[in-house]
């Protein structure tokens, strides 16, 4: 690894005030959990000049509902996704993202802010996110913005973060808590892979006309970055729900889709899998609709 | 140069390094512990995995500024010349390795397991490893070793297992 100046910051406002004073005239990299950046580091030709370390940040590793939702620190690592009881009640797809991500020694650095600022196409923390319409936040030394998601990212390994920038937090606005939603992920493997394609879907439903409200569905891996499904959308939106409903639904998807063939899978494999999951995915979300109004829970917490 | 002040193995180290040294790089050139493995040097292996703060982790995905006055155990500290670990003994009793060289790592995340869940299914230790690799044993003999263990662990007698 090339030589780098390294300083320790010891909150969101010290990271800040430290990138303000480097990011200016030299390169400067984050780093968090480091799973990604140090893979990357190992084999870069240029290197940052200087890298500040935020894992000590401890104002970014917290979960909590506030009045704009559920707020996610951008420090939270997958292990704590997985093992958080509002988390774990509200949206299991999180957990069931979260436990695809890597093996327990990646997931116990690794960040969720980390997964998104690296903008991998095939992330696995993008889609549920995304199919639940979450905001993020970010700092840097003018204030605080806050844009949707899906405005993050750029393109692969892009997102519009600036270099005095720190993303803070990840929220999914109070309308969509308890939002059925599923997220499924196929790789060649059960350990450790990457994902050929991931999907999440999340639906409302009107139960007196039996029908999907705000169904939202996300694609991995098939586009330059994590991209919503409008077609498919647009086709269920006030629909009557049946198996032949969501199936066309996963049809109409890979027109969404936009996939490349690569070492891992061919354009073609990757559309017949976007039609599958989404089709899975819806069924599961549905399937998770129904079990909650039996139970008379709504997914959000104290209900 | 970074200074660094760190527990390791009970025991309180420090070390002058540049700052792009990895905390594996740390244990195996300046401490000498050359238990945890350089195999991938990515994060994908597990060759290198201590525990830092009660938590497995790859250690050559952790700068040495980033685990300043934490704590650390790699398998040095797990055992003595005369008094072996449970998952030690059980390792050996019944052949669990064969190359030896992701031993370590895979006994450091199973000790991390049982720390967290003294009785782990086999799923449960299947996922616990599943980001350990090892390409000689197929894992059958740890898994077996590893529930051994965990009966050592709560009090109870390690059931028989059938040989093959």
């Amino acid at each position: 690894m090339k030589s780098f100046e390294f300083f320790a910051a010891k909150d969101s406002n010290d990271a800040l005030t430290l990138l303000a004073q480097h990011a200016a005239n030299a390169k400067v990299k984050i780093i968090a959990g480091g799973t990604d950046l140090l893979a990357d580091l190992k084999f870069a030709a240029h290197g940052p000049d200087v890298v500040v370390d935020i894992s000590r940040a401890d104002d970014l590793k917290n979960i909590t509902i506030t009045e704009q939702g559920l707020s996610i620190g951008a420090l939270v690592t997958h292990t704590q996704i997985m093992r958080s009881p509002l988390i774990r009640q509200m949206f299991p797809a999180l957990v069931a993202a979260a436990h695809t991500i890597g093996a327990v020694q990646t997931r116990n650095l690794g960040t969720l802010g980390g997964n998104l600022v690296t903008a991998v196409p095939s992330m696995d923390s993008g889609p549920t996110l995304m199919a639940l319409e979450a905001m993020v936040t970010i700092a840097g030394n003018g204030g605080r913005r806050q844009v949707p998601l899906s405005e993050f990212f750029v393109g692969p390994r892009k997102t519009i973060l600036k270099p005095d920038e720190l993303l803070v937090d990840i929220i999914i606005p109070e309308q969509n808590l308890g939002k059925p939603t599923h997220f499924l992920k196929f790789g060649l493997r059960k350990g450790q892979a990457l994902a050929l394609v991931n999907v999440a879907a999340s639906v409302w439903v009107d139960w007196e006309k039996h029908a999907f409200l705000a169904p939202r569905i996300a694609l991995g891996a098939v586009a330059p970055k994590v991209i919503r499904a409008p077609q498919a959308e647009a086709y269920l939106e006030g629909r009557t729900i049946s198996p032949e409903a969501m199936a066309e639904a996963g049809r109409i998807a890979v027109g969404d889709a936009k996939p490349i063939s690569d070492f891992r899978a061919s354009a073609e494999y990757r559309r017949h899998l976007v039609a599958v999951l989404t089709k899975r995915a819806l069924e599961s979300a549905w399937a998770l609709a129904q079990t909650r109004r039996l139970e008379g829970s709504n997914g959000k917490r104290n209900a | 140069m970074v200074n660094v002040t760190l527990k390791v193995n009970g025991e309180t180290r420090s070390a002058s390094v540049p700052p792009e040294t990895t905390l594996l790089r740390l244990l195996r050139d300046q401490f000498n512990l050359t238990g945890a493995k350089l195999g991938c040097d990515v994060g994908d292996c597990g060759a290198c995995t201590v525990i830092v703060d009660s938590k497995p982790v790859n250690s050559c995905l952790m700068l040495v500024g980033q685990v300043e006055g934490r704590e650390v155990l790699t398998i040095e500290g797990l055992a003595n010349a005369d008094h072996l670990h449970p998952l030690q003994k059980l390792f050996e009793h019944f052949g669990s390795l064969q190359c030896g060289f992701c031993g370590p790592g895979v006994i450091i995340s199973a000790k991390a397991l049982l720390d967290e869940n003294p009785d782990p299914s086999t799923e449960e230790i299947r996922d616990a490893l599943g980001g350990n690799l090892c390409r000689c044993t197929g894992y059958t003999k740890m898994i077996e070793a590893i529930k051994g263990a965990s009966c050592i662990l709560r009090g109870e007698e390690v059931p028989a297992v059938k040989s093959a």
